[in-house]
């Protein structure tokens, strides 16, 4: 029996489909991200979860009773929202204790917990404080003691990070996952962000127009992606129309030149499309690899990587290169020879 | 879920609200038709329209209200803008000064300003143009909250010290960046303010009343204490001349974030 | 020659003005004091002196004097009475159409015409309030004709006048005033209750609370400075009004401001200088009101800027 079971939600808003079939099983204290473009329903789920939403049709049940219709504050799951919503009324410790004081915890019990949450966060000395004295960074710290000194059960975070500057995102990414792990809390986490999903998930559902493209570990997301959406909304991805030679074998046609893939992901279907990572692409030629030749069409420093583009008959093909003090980068205009092993590509 | 609870408040309140704006204006207007016994007509209003004391204390009241609002944009303006761009400290202190109008009750002021004028050294009370002049100063001060918040909140919209500098770069002066830089960005504001003001001058009834003006509300007073059907018709009318003011306002602001409401009075 | 020499003074003017700023706002600064310091510093001074010019304190206690402590009396009476209707009723249209279910077109009505009637105060008023509660007026007209028999004869229930209501009276500038004073407060609530997120209501309820808790805890605690502001607010427009309680009552009830305008007219109280303590008392009310009122919006301004 799962911990948390989704199934067969469906979520018309009038006559838009904002979830369409979505069922998903999380064990206890694990780590999933909804991850995808605004709009793909990730936040209705999760919603949905909370018990803001209804579900149109399916079931919710957590730890086996259904919970798909219950009022959002009888369900004990905490939520982290994306605009913190501290009530600019209380100090930072009457934040904390407000789950606990609307349930007539007892006041020392309440200063306990407090406590403990603060001490968790890191906050002990700003439990007097008001949230407008706060930083962005703070005020998010706090709502997240906020959620789990009720003990929840299950704790969402609906973008909890995009309102915050880049440096404060990524220091608070590494506490949410401490704290989770600290906590063993099963966790929901919404967000648009690749590398937060990434970087925090223990499983990744990849969402697109309210349908669920695919549920995997965040390196069998980035690396064995089972859709287009999937590939070229994980990392960046080279995605070429090719005509297929031998199905079964994994050869097809790019531009007049014989590619030799691993055998593609669905059984049966045809595929269409050949994907290959600009991490994979090599400089040079190489026997028993797929090889490319092309002219460079442009080079970008990205800092510690740097892109370049290879016009291939057409199809403009991007390669990282480590950007090392001896790299010779190639200039514009340039012949240029790039191979990638059969491995590394894929069809779709 | 809560939607089945809350509507029949949601609905109560509104209409009891609407009822009570509704009911003593149509009351108003159907006493106003009821002149002529027995038949509806318009005889109160031909009445009025025809009274040479109403045309008298409108035109003197048109001609006031152009005259002060046109005196109150060419304080306003400059000042605001100096503030801006020169002054900000000034602000605060100007803001303060400028809601004063709301913490002086208007019968107060009027009050100060007969004992101050009336006697010497200034005696601007003896001849009626002196006492104009006296007229219009208290309908600028009267207006000023609300056209100083309207130029206020239009200078804030546009960024006063770069396109001053941005005009100064490319050459121009002072009176050009004014009146082709400034002006212009502040043409919704400006009217919205002087719109308010203008409003403010028809409706007022202290001053022309207490300085023996004739002013279109002095003869509101007037007709008032003598008249029966006619007020009711006045009424109307001003009511429809406060929302056509209103309307023009709503219309010119489309689009602006310039505010553009009075504020209560009695 | 002319010229430059012209030309030369104006840019020294210039410049002169320029390392002055504050001299910029002279032409500002005259004027309010010629037309609004001067002739309020005029009253308060003279508050503060005998008829012989002496200064004195003894015309503050005019407060002693039983006619001008009913007039207060009757004027925070009014005031306060129209300002709790006004806040009352106007905060429940405001939550009505901004977060109540109420339908758009009802909102849209109720904003504008608030925008109107907050203006539509003094004598024009009056007359409408006359014409439609007068004792002839088309309310009280209709009210009158619901009548039924019964044992002791007709009975007209709601014949207002036969049962002690007049217009002309307290309960006449109630209503009145609260005609303009209903949607001053629909007009500045409405923004405060809008500002409330809807994330505070969801969080609330995730932690567990119930929808009496969302208020108790966090609704009213963070409305209630704007709500008190513009009670304040209401107050001060009620109490400093003047022409319609003249133009309604022609001067019958005993207002504040309805004594002052005496004053003007004839001096009333024989004694110049009490006059201008008593509108240095007024003063005093408004000023104290207006103070609380910029008081309490710092303070929600603090909230709002999270």
């Amino acid at each position: 029996m799962s911990y948390l079971n989704l199934k067969n939600i469906y979520k018309t808003f009038s006559s838009n489909v904002a979830v369409d079939d979505f069922s998903l099983d999380i064990a206890q204290g694990e780590f999933i991200s909804f991850l995808g473009p605004s709009g793909c329903g990730k936040t209705t789920t999760l919603r949905m979860v909370a018990g803001f939403e209804y579900p149109t049709a399916g079931s919710i049940a957590l730890l086996g009773n259904e919970i798909t219709n219950l009022p959002p504050n009888k369900r004990n799951i905490g939520m982290v929202f994306q605009s913190y919503a501290l009530f600019p009324n209380m100090t930072v410790a009457e934040n904390i204790g407000f789950g606990l004081k609307v349930s007539n915890t007892n006041t020392i019990e309440i200063k306990a917990r407090v406590t403990e949450a603060l001490s968790l966060i890191h906050m002990q000395d700003l439990g007097g404080r008001y949230p407008g004295q706060l930083s962005g960074g703070q005020q998010q710290r706090v709502a997240l003691a906020r959620a789990l000194a009720i003990k929840p059960k299950v704790l969402l975070l609906d973008e909890p990070l995009s309102a915050l500057d880049a440096k404060i995102r990524l220091e608070l990414r590494l506490e949410i996952r401490r704290i989770q792990k600290q906590l063993n809390m099963t966790t929901i986490y919404v967000t648009h962000d690749q590398e937060e999903a990434l970087t925090l998930s223990d499983r990744i559902v990849v969402m697109n127009q309210g349908r669920v493209e695919q549920v995997d570990t965040p390196s069998r997301i980035y690396n064995y992606p089972s859709t287009e959406f999937v590939a070229s909304f994980v990392g960046h991805i080279n995605i070429f129309p090719v005509s297929v030679i031998d199905g079964g074998e994994g050869i097809v046609d790019l531009s007049g030149n014989k590619i030799r893939s691993r055998k593609h992901m669905q059984e049966g279907a045809i595929p269409v499309h050949m994907a290959v990572r600009p991490e994979e692409l090599t400089p040079g030629h190489r026997e028993g690899a797929n090889n490319l030749t092309g002219n460079i069409h442009s080079v970008q420093y990205l800092g510690s990587v740097v892109r370049i583009q290879i016009d291939v008959s057409g199809n403009f093909l991007s390669m990282d290169l480590f950007n090392q003090r001896d790299l010779s980068i190639p200039m514009v205009g340039d012949r240029f020879d790039v191979n990638f092993s059969s491995d590394s590509c894929w069809l779709l | 879920m809560r939607k089945g609870k809350l509507n029949f408040w949601s609905f109560f309140w509104p209409i009891l609200a609407m009822t009570y704006f509704f009911v003593p204006l149509y009351g108003t207007l159907d006493f106003s038709l009821r002149m002529k016994k027995g038949v509806i007509s318009l005889l109160a209003y031909q009445t009025v329209l025809a009274d040479p004391q109403f045309i008298e204390s409108f035109q003197y009241s048109v001609v006031m209200g152009i005259v002060s609002v046109t005196l109150s944009i060419l304080l306003f303006v400059p000042t605001v803008y100096w503030i801006y761009l020169k002054v900000p400290k000034a602000r605060p202190f100007v803001e303060i000064v400028s809601i004063l109008p709301f913490i002086i009750p208007t019968i107060v002021f009027v009050f100060g300003l007969i004992r101050t004028f009336s006697r010497p050294p200034f005696l601007l009370t003896l001849t009626p143009f002196k006492t104009d002049i006296l007229m219009a100063a208290g309908y600028i001060i009267l207006s000023m909250p609300y056209m100083f918040r309207a130029i206020d909140v239009g200078m804030r919209s546009i960024d006063v010290k770069t396109l001053t500098e941005a005009g100064q770069s490319l050459g121009a002066n002072w009176l050009q960046i004014l009146f082709t830089i400034i002006i212009p960005n502040l043409r919704i504001a400006i009217l919205s303010g002087a719109l308010i003001a203008f409003a403010t001058v028809l409706g007022e009834m202290i001053l022309g009343d207490f300085l023996v003006r004739p002013a279109f509300g002095a003869y509101l007073v007037l007709v008032g204490r003598s008249k029966a059907y006619e007020p009711a018709a006045l009424s109307i009318i001003s009511y429809a001349l406060t929302w056509i003011m209103l309307g023009a306002i709503q219309v010119f602001a489309k689009g602006s974030s310039s505010q553009s409401q009075l504020l209560g009075r009695g | 020659m002319q010229q430059s020499v012209k030309n030369k003074s104006a840019i020294r003017w210039w410049f002169w003005l320029i390392r002055n700023p504050w001299l910029g706002l002279l032409p500002f600064f005259l004027f309010i004091i010629a037309f609004l310091i001067l002739p309020s510093l005029n009253l308060f001074v003279g508050a503060f002196k005998d008829q012989q010019g002496q200064f004195t304190f003894a015309n503050v206690g005019i407060i002693q004097n039983p006619y001008i402590q009913k007039s207060f009396r009757v004027s925070f009476q009014v005031s306060i009475t129209t300002s709790i209707i006004g806040t009352l009723f106007g905060f429940l249209v405001a939550y009505a159409i901004t977060l109540g279910n109420a339908p758009r077109w009802m909102r849209n009505i109720l904003m504008s015409f608030s925008g109107l009637a907050a203006n539509f105060g003094g004598v024009p008023l009056a007359f409408a309030y006359i014409a439609t509660l007068g004792r002839t007026g088309f309310v009280t007209y209709l009210l009158k004709q619901v009548c039924f028999t019964n044992s002791k004869g007709q009975v007209c229930p709601f014949d207002l006048y036969q049962n002690g209501f007049n217009l002309y009276s307290m309960v006449g500038l109630v209503l009145a005033y609260t005609y303009f004073l209903l949607p001053l407060m629909v007009l500045t609530i409405a923004p405060a209750i809008e500002g409330m997120k809807k994330d505070w209501r969801e969080a609330c309820e995730n932690l567990g609370g119930s929808t009496a808790q969302y208020w108790l805890y966090v609704g009213i605690p963070i409305l209630w400075p704007s709500i008190l502001a513009s009670f304040i607010l209401l107050f001060s427009s009620a109490f400093g009004a003047f022409a319609t309680a003249q133009a309604l009552t022609g001067g019958s009830i005993y207002l504040v401001p309805i004594v002052i305008g005496q004053q003007i007219r004839g001096d009333v109280m024989n004694n110049p200088n009490e006059g201008y303590a008593l509108a240095l008392l007024m003063v005093i009310v408004m000023g104290v009101a207006i103070a609380l009122y910029t008081w309490l919006q710092k303070r929600t301004a603090k909230w709002v800027a999270l």
